[in-house]
Parts: structure tokens; sequence; C-alpha cells
């Protein structure tokens, strides 16, 4: 719908501020990049969102980031459109107060499957309405009765950025293999991805994995880069194989050096396994997770006070191994990391 | 960790012996692990989920299936790991993988193209027909007492992977004849059309997956494998644990008439390249016994 012939534009360069002001308003459909609570997730821009007290959100964050565990502790979050309402791996997998709010009728959350997510947001990103998919029939996933939006009565055509339905199973008209699905394209107002590399014009670039970062971007009708860097757009050029998300799909990039803290950054820094086990702990009661929002999110003067308070050993200890693209010094388990040269499988047996 | 050097370490494992451990030299999930490990050829592409199953893999990986290609669904196509990794996204996993992509590469272009031949996954409740549930128990779905953390990828890829393994807890509430909320199904499932419960392989007819399903379920109890008609029997029972406490940890009424006796231990060296290899730093497995004497001589 949105976005189409629009003419190529130059993103705009703004504070972590500014931007949130001029990008973010109560209700907002948007979607945040990164991948559970480990990998590059848009920290900083949902800790200014808190800041600024936008209510209500719309969030579609599909594998359970850390940006949606902050926005149910501040009660910003009205919808979680998901596949994985979990959010760190290393402190217990459970959003305890996703699951509080959703008891408590202040959360609807509707579900796919991550495959299904996948598809609805490539369906968005080249433009078609939906995507067919093998999803599972007989799973409670496509059980007519189970449409949330539609529970919420937010399938009545009032917005148009939600689908009238939830999912339509078909016949294979064309090729006779049975049911498939359609499922509806998501559509956001707002994409916010964590980067490592922007350059000034709006080209992106990023190590590691790419979850759905790209799709997010074309789904969007607005695009918010926040990154570690913005360099030249002429470096990044020479090397243009290795961007992901051309300039003329971004609107706005932010630099906010560790934005994706306790994230990580691959080849920048390591996710701080600690902090979220920290984090997970407070959210298991209402006083301790008020007083984490207050002393980490609501008291620190701005962002790079944040980082002034988690302190310099901390940040250095989380220092990606340049070569590798994490850090080795990161302690994780009972032991350190051991001192390794080679993968093991392939010193045995090649590839 | 011993202060061996990984070179060190790699000789030792090539001269401890492929003997069974002993009861007491192996911790409960260690013997899961391996027995998920077990279940692993040489040939399989294998789709797996955080946790147990990534470490039942990549042990499989480092014994007696070293060609097998791990998928991670964030977008990871047969990484080689250095470093455990603590979950399917972390940087460790990505270290010399063949390449790199999203969920997109991962869920259509590798999994529903066909390719994954071995699905790895949790679950936190099961039922006779082997469909799981991880998204709510207790309740009904909109009011649930315990919410979960709902699909994640299992559904797709417990339903388009050829064959899946589930590991998980067995309790009698999460061993049930059919499950209250249904997230991945089993080889009996709902149709919705025309709300009828029947066999997968007609609720799936022409679908290109009709032949996909679970096919083992390791516990802490025992292993369970699924018969002709869909129905779940117990394979095999972990050692010290007995039929009745099986049974008793059951809602249903397991089939124990094929019962080939006690789980197989680990051996030594399966428990070497584990402990040593795959989570040096006790990340997914903490507590685990002494090695015997003469293992703890060679460190």
């Amino acid at each position: 719908m949105n976005r189409r012939h629009i003419k190529a534009k130059k993103a705009e360069i703004l504070s972590l501020e500014e931007a949130v002001k001029k990008y973010m308003h109560d209700g907002i459909m948007m979607c945040t990049g990164g991948f559970t609570a480990m990998n590059r997730n848009p920290v900083a821009w949902v800790w200014e969102t808190i800041r600024q007290e936008i209510k209500d959100i719309h969030n579609i964050d599909p594998h359970g980031c850390l940006t949606s565990w902050m926005l149910n502790a501040a009660d910003a979050m009205a919808i979680h459109e998901s596949a994985w309402t979990g959010w760190g791996e290393m402190a217990g997998k459970l959003d305890i107060q996703s699951g509080n709010r959703y008891k408590q009728g202040r959360l609807v959350l509707e579900e796919y499957s991550h495959g299904a997510m996948a598809l609805r947001f490539l369906a968005g990103a080249i433009g078609s309405p939906f995507m067919p998919y093998f999803a599972p029939p007989g799973s409670d996933l496509y059980n007519p009765d189970y449409d949330a939006l539609g529970k919420a009565g937010l399938r009545n055509g009032e917005n148009p950025k939600i689908a009238d339905k939830k999912f339509v199973p078909i016949e294979d008209p064309f090729f006779k293999e049975g049911t498939v699905y359609l499922l509806p394209a998501v559509r956001p107002e707002l994409a916010v991805i964590h980067v490592s590399q922007a350059g000034e014009k709006g080209t992106a670039r990023w190590r590691g994995i790419g979850t759905l970062d790209k799709e997010m971007a074309f789904a969007s009708d607005k695009v918010v880069l926040t990154c570690e860097e913005i360099v030249s757009e002429a470096e990044l050029r020479r090397l243009p194989e290795s961007n992901q998300i051309p300039y003329f799909v971004v609107d706005c990039i932010v630099q906010v050096p560790y934005g994706a803290y306790p994230s990580s950054t691959p080849y920048f820094y390591d996710y701080d396994a600690k902090f979220i086990q920290a984090m997970n702990q407070a959210s298991r009661n209402l006083q301790d997770l008020k007083e984490w929002l207050n002393e980490w999110v609501l008291e620190p003067a701005c962002w790079d006070a944040f980082l002034e308070k988690i302190g310099t050993k901390r940040l250095l200890d989380l220092k990606a191994d340049s070569a590798l693209g994490y850090s080795t010094k990161l302690v994780r388990g009972k032991k350190p990391s051991p001192v390794m040269r080679m993968p093991l499988s392939v010193m045995k047996s090649g590839f | 960790m011993s202060s061996k050097s990984i070179e060190e370490l790699i000789a030792i494992s090539e001269i401890i012996s492929d003997e069974p451990a002993k009861i007491g030299e192996f911790a409960l999930p260690e013997l899961m692990a391996i027995a998920c490990s077990r279940e692993v050829k040489d040939s399989d592409i294998v789709f797996a989920g955080t946790g147990l199953p990534m470490v039942g893999i990549m042990t499989a990986n480092l014994l007696h299936a070293p060609h097998a290609a791990l998928i991670y669904e964030a977008g990871i196509c047969d990484g080689k790991t250095m470093h455990t990794p603590m979950s399917v996204c972390d940087g460790r996993a990505c270290y010399m993988a063949s390449t790199l992509g999203g969920l997109v590469d991962t869920f259509a272009y590798y999994l529903q193209r066909g390719y994954v031949s071995l699905g790895f996954l949790g679950g936190a409740a099961i039922d006779q027909f082997g469909g799981v549930n991880v998204t709510c128990l207790g309740g009904n779905y909109f009011k649930p007492d315990n919410r979960l953390t709902g699909s994640g990828g299992n559904s797709d890829i417990g339903t388009m992977a050829k064959r899946t393994v589930f590991i998980m807890l067995q309790e009698k509430r999460r061993f049930v004849e059919r499950n209250e909320y249904t997230t991945t199904p089993g080889w009996w499932c709902w149709d919705w059309k025309t709300r009828e419960w029947k066999p997968k392989r007609e609720a799936l007819k022409n679908s290109p997956f009709a032949d996909c399903g679970p096919e083992a379920v390791v516990t802490n109890m025992g292993i369970f494998r699924f018969d002709e008609k869909g129905i779940m029997y117990l394979e095999s029972c972990h050692p010290g644990v007995t039929i009745e406490k099986i049974k008793n940890n059951c809602n249903f009424d397991i089939n124990t008439s094929m019962l080939k006796g006690e789980t197989r231990y680990p051996t030594y060296r399966e428990l070497f390249v584990l402990r040593e290899f795959v989570d040096p730093e006790l990340i997914f497995i903490s507590e685990r016994p002494e090695y015997p004497e003469e293992i703890r001589n060679l460190l």
C-alpha cells in the first residue's frame, strides 16, 4: 500500500531524543529488529521511547527481543504480534511481565509461528498482500477460534494496517499439493533496526545473522536505523555485496554506540548475560521492576550516562574479538571460555 | 575444564574407552543429551532449537555424525562452532558457517523447500500422538494458568522436518491424552475445516509434508517412539526408572509392550566429548559427577 513510487531520498541524521520524538507516537504499529535478547536489538530506541512515555504500542517483534521485555516492563505495549513471547535464553526464557499483563487482559497477543512471521514480513517487503505457506493444519495457531486481534474487535477494517483475517486456508489451485495457508503481509508504520554501520546517505551494513531485518525495512512505511557508526557512504560502496539495505529505504539514522546493549552487535560487542539475568530477576515483582526502570532507564541523563553506569570494565569484557566477532573474555557458565584455534569438528573431520 | 591444551584433550579423547559408563558417573541431562545425539545420522540436515537439542547435535557432530549439517533458525547454515553458543542466534553458532542469512533462508529456503531431515525441539507438554504444546497450560487459551513462550519455530520445524525428536521433562500434567492447546500437531490432529480429529496423513492429504512427524521423545525418564498408528510407546527406561514410575507420569495408558529395556548408558568417550568439547563452560549442564580415576589420571 504506502510507499509506492516515492522519490529517492536521503536519510536524515538525528539525535536519539529528536528521532524518537519525530518518529514515534502513541498507538504506533512498529517492528523492532534483531533476534531474542542476543542479537542487535534496538535497545537504545526503546529505552528513549520509555523515557518519552509513549504508550499503547502495537509491536511486531517476532522473536521475543529485549525491546518487548522493556515495553512490557514500562506498560507501554498494548498489542504484541509475535511467534515467541519469551526473551532471554540465558535468563529462563519466560518474559514474566508479558505473562502477567496477558493474564490481566492488558496485552493483546497475536500469535503465529516463526516461519509464518518470516513469510508475512517477506510479503510486506515485496509488496504482496499475502504469502502462501505450508503452515501446520491441526495446530491451534490456525484454530479459527484463536484469533486475538479479531476477538479484540481490531479486524473491523478501521485500521487499514490490520488484516481483515488472521489467515485463509486454500487448496493449492496449481499443483494440487493439499491445503496451504494464505498469511497476510505485515505492514508496520515504522521499522527500527540496529546495524553496525550506516553510510551518511542511508546504506546499511551488518555482520552476522540477518534475522528479518531486511524484510522489516522493506515492509514498513518508515525506517530508522540506529547504528554503531556512521561511516562514509563511499567506503560502504567499495564492497556493495556486503551491504543489506539500500539508502532509499531509510528515513533516519541515529548514531548510538552500544545501542543494542545488553544484546550483542557482532564484531563490536557481545551480549551481557549477567545484566539480562538481573533484568529477569527484577521482573519477578512490580516494586523491583519499578526500581530497575528508575535506575537503568529513567535516571541516567542520556544514553552515554547509562553506558558510564554500566562501567568500562564490563564493556571491555564484552568487546568482540575482531577475528571471531564475539568476546572470549565473557564468563557465561561456571568456567571461562577455552582457548581454541579451529572448530573441533573441522579439525577432526573437515567440512 | 582441565589445564590440558585442546590438542592434548583431543589426543585423550582418542584413547578413551567406548565402554558404557556406570551409574553415578553421568548426570541425567548428560544421558538425555547423548540419547539425543544418537538420533542424528551423518547424512542429516538438522534444524535444532536452543538448549539440550543444540548440545545433542553438537555432540553427534563430534562423534558419529561429523558431516551432519546444523541449521539454526536465526539464519545460520552449517555453523562449525568453536565456543558453545547459548542460543540459536549466538554469534558463536555462526563461526565457519556455509552461509549466513535470515529467517526466510532457514524457514523457507531450507525448511519449506524440504531440505531438513531432522528437527530437534523442546516441548512443555506432549500428547500420546506426539502433538506438542509450548503455548499455555491450564485455564483456557485467552486466560491460561501458565502462559509459556509460544511456538517460535516449533510448529514449523515439527511440521516440515522429515523426522522430529522432542526432548522434554516428563510429568503427569505434561504427558497427556489430548493437548489443551496444540502448538505442533502430532500424528493425529484437528482438521479445522471439518472440526474432525483425524490422522495427520489424512488432514494433510496431498501435502508434501504429510509423512513428516515426530519420531522419538527423550524425557528425564525414558525414550518413547511411535507405532504405525502414530501412537506413542515406551522404548526404554532410564537407569533407576521403573515402568510403574513412567506409567504414573503419563496421563494416558502408555503402551509398554515394546519395551526394549534400559536406555543405553553414555560411553566414557561420549561423556568426555560432551564435557570437554561441547559444553566445557558448563553452560547447559552445570552439575556433573567426576570422572572415574583412570580418566582423572589422564587429565
